[in-house]
């Protein structure tokens, strides 16, 4: 049956939503639903799920709220891909259908399933806890709200884009690592804990930096850029984590943790050969104690199957190498002087 | 369930103020929030422009004084003068206390908190985050939160107090994931549920959940309703959905054109065409509306907001938002076509009638933000006023209660009270032969709302609107709820919201037709003119019986005498 959203003379498209359905209390698996319903041109597609509730099927679950972009409430995944169901066009939708006239709505991944489109967010709360994602004043208790901090513009200029994050989750749905580790800091965690280190109010960066670089930390990070293709503020998020992990190497030295060496140790072998030493990079990562007890079984796979990496002594250098280390060396001067005059400020 | 000491239901911008404020006055005190979604998720992060407070970072010679008449001037005088006394004498501390502990306020040139002009104020005091003051204030209040460990109990939604004679026991109410109602026995409670204009539904600015709740369960335990009639209306709200196109559009020279293809504002205010106050704009608008020049729809009658005049350069680099909005909510591109608009409910200044501490008539029932009617707003809320209410109330309400909770016995709720709570679900949730559809009934109050006690009203109209309700009301009671699951059941909760909201309505139609005057937001065609000796005073409305019965309160004066509200 079709149904009509909003009778108009512009005209309007035959649109099919196949929406995922899951209710715990009777499913035993989640299943598709399809509601084909005629939606004329700037309808969105929160509009057409709140049309479909209203007219056709009461029990489908979704959640909504400012209906405006900016409470980050209705996050789900249209056509694939995790956005906001207020901010997307059905029009624009169709265009992006894999089968024609067919937009597909899924709930967000990497949290877990309540009931439909909505997933639980605690784990999301759980873990801006964990690394303390707030503003830990350096003001004394007796003197708040008698002056104000002097913030430069420069400072602002910092975090500002970062406070643009509205939690609405769609880089957590599309991180690569959460979606193998679930324990992972996310995306938005991490984008938060930059946000609260390059703020000079705050009081516990080292702390916070303590925890960023142990397991599931920062250094999990694969720089796939999808949490920031995904962003529905558009915030560079990917230069957030690359900002914490500069930031871990240059206040905890390059010793510190496993991740840390292994951007080290990476560094390393660019810098000398200009291709990576890849039989040796676990050792130097996380020791001979760690590989032999954890690569040994995955390394004897690879003899059997001959997919060994060579053995150090056999990694040529790459062509044109005294070119490339010298531009290498040029940019590494860059950063630092980058870092100094940073510092100056 | 251990009884808390409070239990504070909203975790917006006044609730989680009110949190952080009674854990710091009293560290010892089992506290409590309850919100119906997650507190980052909020109307609060909805606020754009930004709060006031005479700092004196850009006009020096800035002073609370000029602040508090402003206010007072705005209200056009239906404020409580001592009420704004507080608000505006507490603003500076708690923009400042705002700052120390983390919210991205822009700057100026020396580095201090920068301030911008609004409509209203002789000075500009607006303190602000660019477009965004609201969303990182509700993020740094939930941050401060998380930090402090408050206790939340998130996606709860309110059901009803627990009265027992003149004191409440504390409250009842549906936990979302699993639908069971949970009791929350509680020495003090604090409504923080934000604003009622979303009954107004698409023709409302509103979030889909500012329906009220906290009013209307005040209301049902006979707590009264203060200026319940007094809601602002935005000029410029998008056809579909209400939502707001900010006054930047017409600030950057965009025409308002009806469907003759004429400037119309030159009738209404020849000097300042399309830039005059908010409120003669919406007049305006309404006014074509009404004599049949907007154009026609199935969404309802509109008019245009034209820019392509402006040109396209400028369009995008001046008006970006603006334009991605209009794409992404009506799908019209402003470069190449008319935005369709319409006047849109914006604001209830009216809520629970409270005194200065937030203290309602029931002991230990408090109420702060656009839930509450303290009353600083009056008749009309100047820009960058809202924040501020929510942020000093909120704290006031917190401290207050923390205070008092010792006075109180610890609270307890019966079985039985539980158990009326579930059967009245329940039975909404039986099928019967015929039904009503709760989508149908809401858009039919929004449309008898913005018709009848919209933004012009007349006695017939008023009598229209309040037969009106009560036949929805009766229609209600055969809506039916067709999910019938306890996970999420978002089926049931708006049609317990509607509730909330057809409650409400009555208290906004009854309280429109008492007031015989015009004052600030409230125009009656039949009284046009302010009428001091008869109505320098707040409307209540108390529920007797099953019925709104209309009573009245003393507006409290200070320094400045009655004069005409001009600009």
């Amino acid at each position: 049956m079709t149904e009509t959203i909003d009778q108009h003379q512009e005209g309007k498209r035959d649109v099919t939503f196949r929406v995922f359905r899951f209710n715990p209390q009777v499913d035993s698996k989640p299943y598709f639903d399809d509601y084909t319903i005629s939606a004329e041109r700037g309808i969105t597609v929160l509009r057409s799920l709140n049309y479909i509730k209203e007219h056709v099927d009461a029990t489908l679950s979704f959640r909504a709220f400012c209906q405006a972009g900016i409470c980050g409430s209705c996050g789900m995944r249209v056509n694939g891909i995790s956005k906001l169901a207020c901010t997307s066009q059905v029009w624009d939708e169709l265009d992006k259908c894999r089968e024609p006239g067919i937009i597909r709505v899924e709930p967000l991944r990497s949290l877990p399933m309540i009931k439909d489109l909505i997933v639980d967010m605690d784990p999301l709360v759980d873990k801006m806890t964990r690394y303390a994602n707030w503003v830990d004043s350096t003001m004394p208790l007796a003197e708040m709200g008698k002056k104000e901090f002097l913030i430069s513009e420069e400072e602002f200029q910092q975090y500002d884009k970062a406070t643009d994050c509205i939690l609405c989750a769609s880089c957590v749905s599309e991180c690569s690592i959460l979606r193998a580790n679930t324990e992972y800091v996310s995306p938005a965690v991490l984008l938060k804990s930059y946000r609260m280190n390059v703020d000079s109010r705050d009081g516990i960066h080292d702390l916070r930096l303590a925890e960023l670089v142990k397991d599931h930390g920062v250094w999990d990070c694969t720089h796939c850029y999808r949490c920031q293709e995904s962003c529905v503020k558009s915030i560079p998020i990917m230069e957030a984590i690359h900002a914490i992990r500069e930031d871990a190497l240059e206040k905890r030295g390059p010793r510190d943790t496993s991740g840390a060496k292994h951007a080290e140790a990476f560094m390393e072998d660019i810098e000398k050969k200009g291709k990576l030493v890849e039989a040796t990079l676990p050792i130097r990562t996380n020791g001979v104690v760690w590989t032999l007890t954890n690569l040994l079984p995955m390394a004897m796979k690879m003899i059997v199957k001959r997919r060994t990496p060579p053995p150090p002594p056999l990694v040529k250098s790459a062509k044109g190498i005294k070119i490339f280390r010298a531009m290498f060396r040029e940019m590494t001067e860059h950063v630092k002087q980058d870092h100094l005059k940073s510092h100056k400020k | 369930m251990k009884p808390f000491d409070i239990v504070i239901v909203g975790g917006g911008g006044a609730g989680l103020y009110a949190a952080m404020e009674a854990m710091k006055t009293n560290p010892a005190l089992n506290i409590a929030v309850l919100s119906k979604v997650y507190p980052n998720r909020s109307h609060t992060s909805a606020a754009q422009g930004g709060a006031n407070a005479a700092l004196a970072n850009k006009a020096k010679d800035d002073s609370v004084e000029m602040h508090i008449f402003d206010t007072i001037k705005g209200s056009d005088y239906l404020a409580d003068q001592d009420a704004v006394d507080v608000l505006c004498s507490e603003a500076p501390k708690i923009i400042r206390e705002l700052e120390n502990i983390g919210t991205p306020w822009s700057r100026m040139e020396d580095n201090t908190i920068a301030q911008r002009p609004f409509g209203g104020a002789g000075r500009p005091r607006c303190c602000y985050c660019a477009d965004k003051t609201g969303h990182t204030i509700l993020q740094t209040l939930y941050e401060q939160c998380l930090r402090k460990g408050v206790l939340f109990f998130n996606e709860y939604f309110a059901l009803n107090l627990s009265v027992h004679g003149s004191r409440s026991r504390g409250l009842i109410a549906m936990n979302m994931k699993t639908g069971k109602v949970e009791a929350f026995p509680a020495k003090t409670v604090i409504f923080a549920t934000g604003g009622y204009a979303k009954m107004y539904w698409n023709r409302s600015s509103n979030a889909a959940g500012n329906t009220g709740d906290g009013q209307a369960i005040a209301y049902r335990a006979g707590i009264p309703m203060k200026d319940m009639e007094i809601v602002q209306f935005h000029p410029t709200g998008l056809r579909k959905s209400g939502l707001l196109v900010t006054e930047g559009a017409r600030g950057e020279g965009g025409y308002l054109i009806n469907k003759d293809g004429e400037r119309f504002m030159a009738r209404y205010a020849k000097e300042k065409m399309e830039l005059g106050p908010r409120d003669l704009v919406s007049r305006s608008i309404e006014t074509e509306i009404l004599e049949g020049r907007g154009f026609d729809s199935p969404a309802g009658k509109y008019i245009h907001l034209d820019l392509r005049h402006l040109g396209a350069d400028l369009i995008k680099s001046r008006l970006p938002q603006i334009r991605e909005m209009t794409l992404n909510f009506e799908g019209v591109d402003p470069i190449e076509e008319p935005i369709p608009i319409r006047p849109t409910a914006h604001y209830s200044m009216g809520g629970i009638d409270t005194d200065n501490f937030g203290r309602t008539v029931m002991d230990g029932v408090y109420a702060a933000g656009e839930c509450a009617c303290v009353s600083v707003h009056g008749a009309n809320r100047l820009g960058g006023n809202s924040l501020l209410d929510i942020l000093v109330f909120g704290r006031i309400a917190g401290h207050t209660a923390a205070e008092e909770a010792g006075k109180f016995e610890p609270g307890s709720i019966s079985e039985e009270d539980l158990r009326e709570s579930v059967e009245d679900i329940r039975a909404r949730m039986q099928p019967s032969g015929h039904y009503e559809r709760y989508g149908a009934l809401r858009e039919e109050l929004g449309q008898t709302l913005a018709l009848n006690v919209g933004i012009f009203r007349e006695s017939s109209l008023l009598h229209k609107g309040i037969q009106d309700i009560a036949e929805l009301k009766e229609r209600f009671k055969k809506v039916r709820v067709f999910d019938s699951s306890d996970v999420f059941n978002t089926n049931l909760q708006q049609v317990l919201e509607l509730q909330n909201m057809l409650d409400l309505a009555e208290t906004v139609a009854v309280g429109a037709l008492a007031r015989e005057e015009s004052r600030g937001s409230h125009t009656r065609i039949d009284f046009p003119v302010r009428d001091d000796e008869k109505w320098h005073k707040h409307t209540l409305a108390t529920l007797v019986d099953g019925k709104a019965t209309p009573g009245e309160k003393p507006v409290t004066m200070g320094r400045y005498e009655l004069q005409e509200r001009t600009y």
